[in-house]
């Protein structure tokens, strides 16, 4: 593959030359390291190297700039959105709200902090690249009255492209949010969007972010989350990203305050040779704190699938309360299912479970569900069905629930 | 009906039934009654065309032959096997359930499949009939209930699909005096003179309260005596060991 790397970092528009030299130090980063191989840890189980290789005769960096798009919005339920076409942030609606309590804004090296944190060599092509992306700050007791669709746009022109951006968002004291990234796309051809999404939950306030996948899509997700919880406060991460191709989540959780809760699920329908993995590593630092991490993903022909969830749990953060779980179903023998959970404790009064399971469906409900009349293969997809939206229902806004299941269907069936 | 002729059944070259003969007709009630490991759940799971059975001899339903014939395909044509055991399934929906298996067997029979809202109706219709709680409905199937819960989810299945005939295996087993009554008063109303009714049961108990026509008893898997409803009694009082 010839990776365009004469690509400017120059052209990228509005950057002070103190940026372009922490960008060009990224890059260099990059160049050393190359995509991330099987040969590290942490991507053991996919070889996005050789994936990339596969799929991608070149790659040029993005920098499209936004297009004038009429996107098609939700209509199951009344939300605010912002749009971003191609990375960019191009409109936002906040009609629900009183709209002095947001900040919105495209995303700039405002937090000096976030540049440069090389934690891996696609973070280092993000901070070296990344054009777009959204900052949305909220203000302290400010509670959302309506969610927020965040419409991630592809258009049709991005073959062999990489799309990098980076969102910021921040929730104030006592602030309320839920948030949906809804990815839309009509590429035809291979693309790769590379996010990385910085979260801060400050005291009492809530967070639950949905991501779900609205097409089949030919894009390659990449996603890091680095987030940040203070005491009491809550975070909800919901990963709906079935119809992808390829997709890797990772979250960097931080539980910096006391009695701050924290969930991360996902339920994944895989097909025909898709890839997706959640990562995580989440970091108990204080303690009084509970988190939660349910994955369930559900394989169909020559797939594969990962779950790498690590806990933490410092000295101090006693009578932390962790638990994970990941459950896979196979519906044949040509998809691959792999699970690694870790747990480093360092306190010694907590409760941390783990567990992991994969089989196929089981052939009692198959027959229970025949002797009603049900065709064998009408009893696997509404067992199927009912593995993943277990998930959905745990979603306590019966309208993002409902939408989520919706999805689900057309994820499960196509339609 | 139903015509069973010298059914035997293998499971792993062990013998199960040893050449079962039973002749069902519309409108009757059979009772099946046999000490444990006689074989009377295996000719329920044979009738429903569980798999992994090894079988020989023929039964027939409504003249058709049944051994090729699938289990879904079974239960389209009026064949109905209450589960000793009702299975737990996460993540499905009763409701959801019991319609897509009512118009499932609906369009099988060329009936029209029902709305949502129809079908609502008939269910909540069943319920009351039943003294079932329509919460019942909207829970996951058979999650978290009762044993006594999951055998009326049984009974109202049973009472929705309308079979020919029912299968009822040791629906009985685990029961009290107040389900067993719910259980037997949904036989009961649901008997006519087109369909039948074969109760697989260890205790005359429920024959008090579902009278049969007709009473066998299983023992090594044969059919070793038929009698009346008194036969049930007797074996009540000497069981089954001078059989």
């Amino acid at each position: 593959m010839n990776q365009n790397y004469e690509f400017n970092i120059e052209n990228i528009k509005n950057i002070s030359l103190e940026e372009i030299k922490s960008r060009q130090n990224s890059f260099k980063l990059f160049k050393e390291k190359g995509f991330p191989n099987k040969r590290l840890e942490e991507w053991k189980f996919t070889d996005l190297n050789k994936i990339i290789n596969d799929n991608f005769k070149e790659l040029n960096f993005n920098n499209v700039e936004k297009e004038n798009k009429n996107i098609e919005l939700i209509k199951d339920f009344e939300h605010n959105s912002i749009v971003l076409v191609n990375g960019f942030l191009k409109s936002k609606n906040f009609k629900y709200e009183n709209e002095e309590n947001i900040i919105i804004s495209e995303y700039k090296n405002i937090q000096k902090k976030d540049k440069n944190e090389s934690i891996n060599s696609l973070i280092d092509l993000n901070n070296a690249f990344f054009v777009g992306g959204f900052f949305l700050e909220i203000s302290r007791d400010y509670k959302f009255d309506r969610p927020l669709v965040v419409y991630n746009y592809f258009s049709n022109n991005l073959k062999d492209t990489i799309v990098n951006n980076k969102n910021s968002i921040i929730l104030n004291e006592n602030s309320n949010l839920d948030l949906i990234e809804y990815n839309l796309d009509i590429s035809k051809s291979n693309f790769i969007h590379n996010n990385y999404t910085n979260i801060t939950i400050s005291k009492n306030a809530s967070l639950k972010n949905y991501a779900i996948q609205g097409c089949k899509s030919s894009c390659f997700y990449y996603k890091f989350i680095k987030s940040k919880l203070d005491t009491n406060s809550n975070y909800e991460d919901y990963i709906f990203l079935s119809g992808l191709k390829f997709s890797r989540t990772e979250e960097d959780i931080d539980i910096e305050g006391e009695h701050a809760n924290c969930v991360v699920q996902s339920a994944l329908f895989l097909d025909l040779e898709s890839h997706q993995e959640v990562k995580t590593n989440l970091n108990h630092l204080k303690p009084n704190c509970k988190s939660y991490q349910k994955i369930k993903n559900v394989l169909n022909k020559k797939c594969k699938s990962a779950y790498q969830g690590k806990i933490f749990v410092k000295d101090i953060a006693q009578k932390t309360d962790a638990y994970q779980l990941s459950k896979a179903l196979l519906l044949d023998d040509s998809s691959e299912f792999n699970a690694k959970p870790e747990l480093e404790i360092y306190a010694d009064d907590v409760k941390c479970s783990h567990g992991s399971t994969s089989g196929s469906v089981n052939e009692d409900s198959i027959y229970y569900l025949m002797t009603r009349g049900i065709s064998r293969k009408n009893a696997i997809d509404l067992l199927t069905k009912a593995f993943l939206f277990e998930i959905a229902n745990s979603i306590s806004n019966v309208e993002i629930k409902n939408f989520v299941e919706k999805n689900m269907d057309r994820q499960i069936y196509g339609h | 009906m139903l015509e069973i002729k010298e059914l035997t059944t293998k499971v792993n070259e062990k013998s199960i039934l040893n050449g079962v003969n039973l002749n069902i007709k519309a409108g009757e009630v059979h009772a099946i009654m046999g000490p444990n490991g006689s074989g009377k759940s295996t000719l329920a799971n044979v009738l429903s065309g569980k798999d992994g059975y090894e079988i020989s001899g023929s039964i027939k339903f409504n003249g058709e032959n049944l051994t090729e014939v699938s289990i879904e395909e079974r239960a389209q044509k009026g064949i109905f096997l209450a589960f000793q055991y009702p299975l737990e399934i996460p993540g499905v929906n009763t409701n959801n359930f019991l319609k897509t298996s009512l118009n499932t067997v609906r369009k099988a029979r060329g009936e029209k499949e029902l709305d949502t809202l129809t079908f609502l109706k008939l269910v909540k219709e069943k319920c009351l009939e039943l003294g079932v709680d329509e919460k019942f409905l909207s829970r996951q199937l058979n999650v978290g209930f009762s044993g006594g819960e999951k055998k009326k989810n049984e009974i109202l299945q049973m009472k929705l699909l309308e079979p020919k005939l029912s299968v009822l295996d040791e629906t009985d087993s685990g029961l009290d005096i107040d389900a067993l009554r719910i259980v037997a008063d949904g036989v009961n109303s649901s008997k006519t003179k087109n369909n039948a009714f074969l109760i697989i049961t260890h205790y005359q108990r429920l024959l008090d309260y579902i009278k049969p026509d007709f009473v066998h008893v299983l023992s090594k898997g044969r059919i070793v005596k038929t009698g009346n409803s008194e036969l049930a009694q007797e074996l009540e009082k000497s069981g089954y060991a001078n059989l």
